[in-house]
């Protein structure tokens, strides 16, 4: 077989396989207009559109790759992979110095201490400081609550979500005007450019 | 660090030892030690020259925040 056979195989695998019935998540769809909705978590009351119930969406036709959670923070949240060490590193450990951090992950200290930052910025931990008994002060990053940071990130990742999703269908009407003003053509090239660059 | 506060007192520089701590937890004193150089490396706790220890005043603040999730300490 050849490489192309392979690669095609390989990307076959690496696709989600949406699941209607694994209750992750419900995706609907108004059968009078163009509305769609994501629901995780629950379809109680189902969702509706119209004062109709909408249809819960089956079958998806396009090839989907499935997110990896590290690219889905940085994109989403701008937190890098440093950032994302520095939080599992500290799931379950009790106090622990920025210098045992930067050793443990092979880090430098002024990397930890930056990214130590950009997550209180972030809102995922909190910033305390204590006066130190020498004289002067020590800053102490703590966790916020569990269950308003899964909030959170949860909303702020729909936001991010809708914002994509707004690219995806502005682009969707500018290509749609586009093919209508000039029947029968290809769209250049230089129309995804210019979508990138807006 | 609780065990520690309990039993020492930073104002008053009160101390305990580790075989007290290691007592009151049920626990061995390596264990006892290798949790108060964790502390000490984050200013929490003091070890004195005859090995008595106690809790800091950071290390007071510290619980005063009453926070069950403490992470990083960056004494920088």
């Amino acid at each position: 077989m050849s490489n192309q056979d392979d690669t095609q195989s390989e990307d076959q695998i690496d696709e989600v396989q949406y699941d209607p019935s694994s209750g992750k998540y419900d995706i609907y769809e108004c059968v009078d207009c163009d509305n769609v909705v994501l629901v995780v978590g629950s379809d109680d009351p189902p969702m509706s559109c119209h004062d109709r119930p909408m249809e819960r969406v089956t079958d998806p036709d396009i090839s989907i790759k499935p997110p990896d959670v590290k690219q889905v923070l940085l994109q989403a949240f701008g937190l890098p992979k440093a950032g994302l060490d520095i939080c599992l590193c500290v799931i379950g450990e009790g106090p622990l110095s920025a210098n045992e951090v930067a050793a443990e992950l092979d880090y430098d200290r002024s990397t930890v201490t930056r990214y130590l930052n950009t997550l209180v910025d972030l809102g995922l931990l909190r910033q305390s400081q204590l006066n130190r008994e020498g004289g002067g002060v020590v800053n102490v990053y703590h966790s916020i609550d569990l269950e308003w940071m899964r909030r959170e990130t949860l909303i702020g990742f729909y936001v991010w979500a809708g914002e994509a999703a707004s690219l995806i269908e502005d682009a969707n009407m500018t290509q749609r005007e586009y093919l209508e003003a000039n029947t029968g053509g290809e769209i250049p090239d230089v129309f995804w450019e210019s979508k990138s660059e807006e | 660090m609780d065990q520690l506060a309990t039993k020492s007192d930073a104002d008053r520089r009160e101390t305990t030892t580790k075989t007290v701590l290691a007592t009151s937890l049920d626990t061995d004193e390596a264990t006892i030690e290798s949790h108060v150089d964790g502390l000490e490396d984050c200013e929490l706790a003091k070890t004195y020259r005859d090995g008595s220890v106690r809790i800091t005043i950071t290390g007071e603040e510290l619980l005063a925040l009453d926070t069950d999730n403490i992470v990083i300490v960056d004494s920088m």
